[in-house]
This record gives structure tokens, sequence and C-alpha cells, in this order.
């Protein structure tokens, strides 16, 4: 690759290969994400290039593999251009077909194609999917053009433009000034602004600045920005050569967990492709301006991906937080200033600069500016990573766009915002997506994440869950935190259990207060969320638990009981054989009974009944 | 000379060199603000929560330990609001529950009159306040000791738990509040045994309002 000199270099550059680009009129793009590597994409798309080569195709098809779609559960996936056609839940033996019929015929294969769960119809376009339809795919949508493992692909977008052009063109108050524009908000999950965060940082005296990239993602259940470092790492990285331009940073880290693999190879390679072409390292573009990234793998502990934590993890010490009364701006890595954003906030920069801060201000609320990646999981028909203007309401993105409940049951909650959020229950649902709608209803916005529950769900049990989690991600360096957890865990599990009583309800809301406003870092200040969000919205089920010894929704194994109702059933002792743990006695003859105190509450019996003659109570 | 700052702490103004934390500018004043885990001179460390207290700016307030706060011209602290009492009560209240046979965690709980204890007991030695970590750290300058493990497992230990790092200073133990006999309630304030000051310069006035006798 010839080292770029100049702004002349790379504007010629990115003309040639946006050329080219334009010249291949037919293209199959096959998603190559992480979840669709776990669907068996990789073995269908090198049958998808052979048989490209044996059907003579090459040189009129470009073949290309891409990151995260979004759309995962239809994986492995292709979109075939012209014509938009989307072919889901691909499988080897149906790539001789797609070759021929839809590549060479130009005829659609209408049984690859991807039926519509609400409607049952077949849907032949991706555009016109409405999982897709109802989302606004600034960040995403690139995901789907482009190979994260080729530079050129990137550059044939107008990749890199937007640093020549501030490099050239532009002085660093004003990159913060178009910044601070545009009204961009931390999308880690504090929402704070990152303009007002580089003027901080820029303004803070120090020998050296540096910039880091949050990718110690780790909320169960959100993958967005693992997909985005995945699926186009170039633009997270010049993102973050903005930014260092701008606040006088010449190194920079993106800190990652090691359980990112694909992530990892991306970002380095793209690191490494960057510096081929002058884009990264001494005078990038024949400037003064000199910029180097480096990549550190973070060995997994949640509390890292808290600002201080992962500095210090950094630094090679102990990945426990400070105090942050001094901010990290002005003494962060090595006690240098330091501006630390998540890489969804990384990747939003290259766009404001190119588009200009008032294309990006036009996007979203007052004061929730653009657009937020969630990944909506859960009980929903359609799954996946869904990309958003804010403002859109939770009602939207469950509904429209994730189709609303599965198996015809009801939806009874969103937990939004991982486990530091809250959950909101359906008449909150009018919600709009915007960082302090979510804060005022006792949620957050969080990084992201978004699991939506149906009435199967019981939400003590859910607390419960998250509660579990956050014990064993604490530090435990602060006692309220390390302590008040685990007290807030032994209610909740006495409550689960059916041995809470009123008193503990009331203690439980004194204790997750204390938590919340003595705790040392944002992961204790929030912990007590998953507990406050459901008492304030489901104290009817903890009442039902502790009153009643009920579980409403079934889920606790202490509080349900299996019975075997003597008039559906036949006799057949089938359950009596499944049953892992033999608490099913009886004969033919006189009936099958069920020792309550020996069963588990597994439901294998219930499976496995042809009457549905065991009940739950 | 150092630049000095002023700040109020419960309605009283208070002028500290520049740097000073919030905690130890209250002590000096005279002002109780209960603590544990800090060392007064070393590097607080914020674990134990004990010394909370609110901070108010632009009319709204912020709960934090006073310990790891920098004194700031102009900072507006409450020591003993109703949200600090409450606060503080109830964590002193799940550190006797932690270990309900130290002597110091009662005399601070009667202290800060903690009325009873809402949780089951657990029997632990230690409850990982850290001033055994800074004194072996800025005390003896080994910095042998140190935390190991991540939240409910979360330890203090030697690295690899090898005795052969431990140079047998026990600056450590001297600073342990589990090891301290909390001396005579009789005792005017200040050495109460309760930690809430342990700078001997400062007796007896800055207790006054104690009710311990």
């Amino acid at each position: 690759m010839p080292r770029l000199g100049n702004l002349d270099d790379l504007a010629a550059l990115c003309d040639a290969l946006g050329s080219k680009r334009e010249q291949s009129t037919r293209t199959v793009t096959m998603c190559a994400g992480t979840a669709c590597r776990a669907c068996g994409c990789l073995p269908v798309a090198e049958a998808v290039e052979a048989e490209i080569e044996k059907q003579g195709l090459c040189g009129e098809v470009l073949f290309r593999t891409t990151g995260c779609h979004g759309f995962c559960e239809q994986g492995p996936l292709a979109i075939i251009e012209p014509g938009n056609i989307f072919y889901a839940k691909l499988k080897v033996d149906d790539v001789e077909e797609l070759v021929s019929q839809t590549l060479k015929e130009n005829q659609v294969v209408e049984r690859l194609l991807y039926t519509d769960p609400v409607s049952g119809e077949k849907v032949r376009t991706e555009d016109a999917i409405p999982f897709y339809a109802s989302q606004t795919r600034v960040l995403l949508g690139d995901n789907t053009k482009l190979s994260p493992e080729n530079i050129d692909e990137y550059l044939s977008l107008g990749g890199y433009t937007a640093l020549a052009k501030t490099l050239t063109s532009t002085s660093p108050g004003d990159v913060v000034s178009t910044v601070q524009a545009s009204g961009l908000r931390g999308r880690g999950g504090g929402g704070y602004s990152t303009g007002r965060k580089w003027e901080q940082c820029r303004q803070a005296p120090g020998e050296e600045h540096y910039v880091i990239c949050n990718a110690d993602e780790g909320d169960p259940g959100a993958y967005m920005d693992r997909c985005l470092l995945e699926g186009n790492p170039h633009a997270v990285i010049e993102g973050m050569a903005i930014g260092a331009y701008a606040i006088g940073a010449r190194q920079g880290f993106v800190y990652v967990r090691k359980e990112y693999p694909l992530a990892v190879r991306h970002v380095e390679g793209a690191i490494e492709q960057a510096h081929e072409y002058g884009l990264l390292g001494d005078n990038i573009l024949g400037t003064d301006f000199s910029f180097d990234v480096k990549v550190v793998h973070g060995g997994g502990a949640f509390v890292c991906g808290e600002s201080t934590a992962l500095m210090a993890s950094l630094e090679g010490k102990v990945g426990e937080p400070r105090a942050k009364d001094v901010h990290t701006v002005e003494h962060g890595y090595l006690n240098q200033p330091t501006c630390l954003n998540n890489v969804e906030t990384w990747a939003n920069v290259p766009k404001i600069i190119t588009n200009g801060a008032e294309w990006f201000a036009q996007k979203g609320t007052q004061n929730s500016k653009g657009t937020k990646i969630f990944a909506l999981t859960g009980q929903v028909k359609n799954t996946g990573l869904v990309e958003v203007e804010m403002g859109a309401s939770l009602r939207e993105v469950i509904f429209d766009i994730g189709g609303g409940p599965q198996n015809g049951r009801a939806i009874k909650a969103v937990q939004t915002g991982g486990p530091s959020g809250g959950c909101l229950p359906e008449s909150e649902f009018d919600l709009a997506v915007d960082f302090d709608e979510l804060y005022e209803a006792g949620s957050m916005m969080g990084s992201g994440g978004m699991v939506v529950m149906d009435d199967s769900a019981c939400m003590v049990d859910v607390a419960k869950y998250f509660l579990t989690f956050l014990q064993d991600e604490s530090c435990g360096k602060c006692l309220t935190c390390r302590i008040g957890i685990s007290r807030m865990l032994d209610i909740v599990t006495d409550v689960c259990e059916g041995c809470g009583t009123p008193e503990q309800l009331d203690l439980l809301e004194d204790l997750a207060w204390t938590v919340s406003v003595g705790s040392l870092c944002a992961l204790g200040k929030t912990a007590a969320n998953p507990v406050l969000s459901t008492l304030k919205y489901f104290r009817e089920e903890y009442e039902a638990h502790i009153e009643q010894e009920s579980c409403p929704a079934g889920v606790c194994p202490a509080l349900i009981h299996y019975t075997i109702d003597e008039d559906t059933c036949n006799n057949c002792g089938l359950c009596a054989q499944n049953c892992p743990y033999e608490a099913i006695s009886g004969d033919k003859e006189s009936g099958y009974r069920i020792n309550g105190e020996i069963c588990t509450r597994c439901g294998i019996c219930v499976e496995s009944c042809n009457k549905k003659a065991i009940v739950k109570s | 000379m150092p630049e000095m700052v002023t700040l109020a702490i419960d309605e009283q103004e208070v002028e500290v060199e520049e740097g000073t934390n919030v905690l130890a500018a209250a002590l000096g004043a005279g002002i109780c603000i209960p603590n544990l885990c800090y060392l007064p001179g070393l590097k607080p460390t914020g674990a134990c929560r004990v010394c909370i207290v609110e901070v108010e700016k632009n009319g709204r307030t912020k709960m934090t330990a006073s310990c790891t706060l920098e004194a700031k011209d102009g900072m507006v602290i409450h020591a003993h609001s109703e949200n600090v009492l409450r606060a503080r009560r109830n964590i002193v209240e799940l550190l006797v529950a932690e270990a309900p046979e130290s002597e110091v965690l009662q005399v601070l709980a009667e202290r800060i009159e903690v009325e009873d204890v809402r949780y089951p007991e657990r029997d632990n030695d230690c409850i990982l306040c850290g001033r055994c970590v800074t004194a072996c750290a800025e005390i003896a300058a080994t910095g042998a000791k140190g935390s190991i493990g991540r939240g409910m497992n979360r330890h203090i230990g030697l690295p690899f738990y090898n005795e052969e790092y431990c140079q047998k200073c026990y600056e450590c133990r001297e600073r342990c509040p589990m090891e301290i006999a909390p001396q005579s309630r009789r005792d005017p304030c200040g050495v109460c045994g309760s930690e809430l000051s342990k700078n001997e310069d400062l007796i007896p006035e800055m207790c006054g309002d104690c009710e311990l006798d």
C-alpha cells in the first residue's frame, strides 16, 4: 500500500475505490458477524464464493462478507444487489440455487425469503422487512456495506475524509465546537455531553493527553459495541483520531474484552492497515499531527468498563474504581488528562464531521440527539441489533421492530440499561428512548441493552438474576456495593423462596437507597435499580410471594407445585419414567403421584405428558 | 505559602490548605465526622463509606465519602443532614451485621445511634476496610499486602499467599480496627475507640457534642 502523503492522495484514492465500487453492479453481501458465524455462515459463504466461480460469474459478481447486520436470529443471511433481495437462514444446500437462479437468471428463490412472523407473509427485499423498515441505521447501515478486514472498502465509502478535512481545515477548538453543537452525548450509559468532555480535557494542563475507546461492554445480552468494532473498526479509529486532534493527544487506546476475539482481530488489523496508508502514525497525511492507537485486552471484569477502573487496569494495576470527585479529563491515565468515550460515541464522530453538527442535531429529541443502537433480546418475535432515532418510543422498538410478543403471550416489562438499569412495565412503553426520560422513569439508557419479558417472567426472579450478576461483578472495594448487594440478594432470595416478610420489603427499600447514595462508583450507585424499579412497578408480585406464598408467574421453584390431575391422566406412566429425581411413584392400576418433597420443579414431567394432566399451581 | 481554600461544613466556615480532604478539614475544625477506614495523613481509599457527607452544588446535593473529596473554595458540605445521618446509620448497621463481635463497631454504632440491626448476623473477622493495605504501602513502604479476588470473594493477602513477602513490621496490625481495643467509654471524647477522631492533638474539643460520658 502506498503511504498517503497529503489530502489529495487520499481524495484520489477514495475516488478511485469509489468508482470501482460503483462499477460492480452485481453483489452478494453476507453477514459474517459473530452471531451469524455461530449460525454457520462461514461454510455457506465459502460455498457461495466457490459456486460463483464454478458457474463462471467471477468477473461479474462481487462477493463480500461483512460485520453484523443486526438481524442475528435470521442468520446466515445474504443480500443480493441489484434488487435488495434478502435471503434468510441459508444453508450450504441452498447455494447452488441462489447462484443459478438469482445471480444468473434474476429469479427470486421464494423459499429462501424471510417470512414476517407478524403477517405470515414472505418479504422480498431487505428494505421492506418491518424489522429494518422502522429503524434509522446511520451507524449499522455501514456495517452492511463494507468488509471490516479491508481498509479499501471503508475508503471507497469516503472513509477518513472526515479526518482529512479536520486536519487540514479545522482548528482543534472548532472540532470541539462542532461536536458540542451536535449535541452528541456519551453512548456508554452516562450520557455526558461529548463536546463538553472534550473541551474539559483539551483545557486541562498535562504533559500528555490521551484518548481511550471503551470497548469493555459487559451487560448481559448487549453486544452493540462488539458489532460496531467487528463490523466497522475504521469508523472508531477515525473518530478517535479526530478526537485526539481536538484535545491534543498523540496516543490512544482501545480497551477491548478478550472475549471478543473477532473484534480484537478486526481492530488490530484495521490499525495495521491504517498505518500502512499513513492514516495513523507520524505526520498523518503530511500534517504535523501524529497519532497512534494501541489495543489493550481486558480480562473480562465487568467493573473495568467503569472509566477509573479501566484506566487503573490500563496502567497494569488492579481494575478497581476510585472516587471520581477528581475527573479523568483532568487526571486520568497515568494521572494525565484523558478523554474516554464508548465505541458508539467514537463511531458517531466521523459522521458528525462529514455531515455537520446540524445534520446530527436534527435527529432525536431536545436533549438526546442522533440515533442509538440497542440489543433487542428476550421474548419478542424479532431479536437483534436495532438502531433508532432518539425519541422513538419503547413501544415502537418492541412492537414495530421487535414484532411484539411470541406465542400469543402478553409483554409485561422491558429491562433497559443492563444490570444497572431498571424494569419498566407495559404502561410506560410510550416513554421515549431518551437519556432523561428513561432516567426519570427509574431506568436508564445504559449502553443499550433491551431485554423484553412476557408474562412468563417473575419480576422478583428478574431482580434476583441481576443482583446475582452484580454480586459477582462488584469489585468489592466499597462496603455499600459489596455488602449492600449481597444483603439485597439475601432478601430477594428469601422472597423468592416464600420466607420473606413485609418488614423485609421496607428494609429492602431502605437498603437499596443506601447502596445507591453510598457507593463509590457507578456500578454500586446503580446496582439498586433492578430492585427499586421492580418494587416501584411490580410491588404486587413481591407481596404475592410474601403474603400468599405464591409466585404469580409460576417461576420460583419453592412456590410452585406440580400435581397430577386424576381425571385427565390415563396412567401411561411416562412422567414417572422421565422424572430424573424419581419423585413420581405409582403404577398403571392405581395411578401416579408426585412427591412434593423430592420434586425439584424441573418441569420435565409436564413436557413428557401427552395428556397435559400435570398441573402447575 | 500554600494556597488556602475556604469551605462551609455544617454552616461553619473552614479554611484549609489546598489539597486537604473534606474529612480532615472537618476534623481539624472540630466538626466530628465519624470515619473508619481513614488514616490521617495517608492516601484515603473511600472503602468503608462511614464518613459520607452531602455536597451542595447549584441547589442540588450529592452524597459522597468525605475522605476522598478534596476541599474546594466555596464548597458547601452537610455532614449531619437528615439524609447523611440515615445513610451513615444504615452503613454502620451493615458493618455491625458483618462483624457483630467487633467492639469498635459496636461503639461506633452506639455513638451514631444505630438502634437495631435488621440483618442476620455474619461472623467475619475482617470488614475489608483496607487500612492494613494502606499501612503496608505507605507506612511500612513494603506494599506487600493487597486485596485479592472480587466481590464477596475479596480478601486481603500477600502475593501468592507467600509469607516471605511480609517484613513482620506489624504496622498493619497496629491500624486494624478489628484489633484495636476500644478504650473505656468514660474517657473523654476523641478516644472513644470509635475511630471518630484518632488525631490526639485535637481532643477533647472536637467531640464536644458527644453524648457518651
